[in-house]
């Protein structure tokens, strides 16, 4: 049964909602999950037509439903995806859908929708409130117990100029009793997290070195990293662990001090997607 | 259950950080939702009163409306302790699972699905479950696979296992409801006392109606000659106990220790 694309009067279908709605509930077709008898209905066939205020909505809730579960896993959400998973037919309302999903997001949940880099169709979602440590007992999936380590290594990075070998990240996490080669009882393979995970979360970047024998490779703070945090908030982190005071790197707290400047000054249109026209 | 007041509630802070952490639970008791809202409070809004539970979660509610889900409030078949969990309203299907598991696996919930819906006590056993294996849609599992798959099941709240039988979690109850009675019209039973969906319960050995146990628990009160509701023949099973929260709390000196007794159950 198709979805007919719905003009005003929709015969009074609106209240009804938990009942086996006649309007089409979504056709989320996210993985594995196609599946299923009873509630699922075909999208609409050909020309899409104007849209009911109700289609729009449920199509945003897919969309706001996806990025949640996607950012979940800290995998950043690449429109591609969003398009094949979710949006399909309703493509040229993409921006619109976008822009609903990314106030909801935000009113709603408090995250919110940014682009990892601009133009690059990569999204992820900040959170707009602080992490506390109480929360930690509050939540159900143990956070990221990885995160100790990712404050480490960016601590490392930020200290020693924003930019650092892999050789002399592991000459000083060795001292912590963490190896490269070395199963850890908490971070389980510290290698593949911090060369594999934590690229691939776009909180780092890894580059090989050019002309290096052995091959060396360089890490550097990744753009995620540059979205959800701060170089004084990594400062103060440091600074905590060595039991100072972030002023007594004169050096980093000037630059962290900086940053924080410069984010505080007008920003030109970072934080909100700004999808370009033809997708 | 809900009325249609389309009259908006207001997010603030204190709700956004609670959905955020409510979230990271597939489902959660109602002591522990109360602990979170309270935390929640602190955070961010010291010296407010905490607001009725039940209040504050219509508020949110309300602003959730527009997208879909809802927190809804369900019981524990077994011993009727109030659980929430985030449901979506619009899919009906077992779609919260579909993000989390592959096609084959999927589709080995729902054969468990169907042996714990058709069974008449609400359990499947993990041997009937793991014969279905040949026919499971999607990549090719073997029983050894199959088992692990289950006990992610559980793990993840979807399956409850006692001693080698598998029956639905709260959770899955609270999101499978509307898709289950759908989907399985004919199998799916249901409570005479609050019509809701009936996955493990008693009944009465004349007629063949069904009561949950909480159900039963909360007709039967202090009623020493307890009689089906339908046929009043005397009802052959034991009454269990209502649950109580504020036993349940001086009773458990430690949370842990209620859990790791529970641990079966839930």
């Amino acid at each position: 049964m198709s979805l007919k694309p719905k003009s005003r009067g929709r015969a009074g279908v609106q209240a009804e909602r938990g009942g086996g709605g006649e309007e089409a509930p979504s056709t989320s077709r996210g993985p594995g999950g196609a599946a299923s008898q009873g509630g699922r209905r075909a999208e609409a066939p050909s020309a899409p037509g104007p849209r009911s205020q109700k289609q729009l909505e449920l199509k945003v809730a897919e969309l706001v439903q996806f990025l949640l579960i996607k950012d979940q896993r800290k995998i950043p959400i690449r429109r591609t995806d969003i398009l094949r998973h979710v949006v399909g037919d309703y493509k040229d309302v993409l921006p619109e859908l976008l822009r609903r999903a990314a106030e909801r997001l935000e009113y709603v949940f408090g995250y919110r929708l940014v682009e990892l880099e601009p133009r690059s169709n990569t999204y992820i979602l900040v959170n707009t409130l602080e992490p506390v440590e109480e929360d930690a007992e509050m939540r159900g999936d143990q956070g990221t117990p990885t995160t100790g380590l990712l404050m480490i290594v960016l601590g490392l990075i930020f200290m020693k100029g924003n930019s650092i070998k892999e050789t002399e990240v592991w000459d000083f996490l060795r001292r912590l009793g963490v190896h490269p080669t070395k199963k850890h009882l908490i971070f389980g393979d510290p290698k593949k997290l911090i060369t594999e995970d934590f690229v691939r979360q776009r909180y780092l970047e890894y580059r090989r070195i050019p002309h290096t024998d052995p091959v060396d490779y360089e890490l550097q703070w990744g753009p995620r990293t540059n979205l959800e945090t701060s170089k004084m908030k990594v400062l103060k982190f440091v600074a905590k662990v060595h039991n100072q005071d972030p002023k007594d790197w004169p050096a980093q707290y000037c630059e962290a001090l900086a940053e924080e400047e410069a984010r505080a000054r007008p920003q030109t249109g970072v934080a909100a997607p700004t999808p370009a026209p033809s997708s | 259950m809900q009325g249609s007041t389309r009259r908006m509630g207001v997010m603030t802070d204190v709700h956004r950080r609670f959905l955020q952490l409510l979230m990271t639970h597939g489902v959660l008791e109602e002591w522990d939702v109360q602990r979170l809202q309270k935390h929640c409070y602190k955070v961010h809004d010291r010296n407010a009163t905490v607001e009725k539970l039940e209040d504050f979660i219509n508020n949110i509610n309300s602003v959730l409306e527009s997208l879909y889900i809802e927190i809804k409030k369900g019981v524990t078949e077994d011993d009727g302790r109030p659980i929430y969990a985030l449901v979506n309203l619009a899919t009906t299907s077992i779609s919260k699972m579909a993000s989390d598991f592959a096609e084959n696996e999927l589709d080995l919930f729902r054969k468990a699905l169907e042996l714990i819906i058709d069974s008449e006590t609400g359990f499947a056993s993990s041997t009937n479950i793991l014969n279905l294996v040949d026919q499971l849609k999607g990549k090719k599992m073997r029983k050894k696979e199959a088992e692990h798959v289950l006990q992610k099941f559980v793990q993840n709240k979807w399956l409850i296992e006692k001693e080698g039988e598998f029956t639905l979690h709260g959770r899955a109850i609270l999101e499978m409801e509307q898709y289950i009675r759908e989907t399985y019209p004919d199998a799916v039973k249901v409570c005479t006392i609050c019509h809701s969906l009936l996955i493990q319960g008693q009944s009465c050995e004349t007629c063949g109606i069904r009561m949950h146990l909480p159900c039963v628990a909360k007709y039967f009160q202090s009623n020493s000659e307890p009689r089906c509701p339908h046929c009043n023949d005397y009802w052959p099973h034991e009454i269990p106990e209502v649950f109580d929260p504020e036993k349940e709390r001086e009773a458990g000196i430690s949370k842990s220790n209620k859990r790791s007794s529970r641990s079966r159950q839930h």
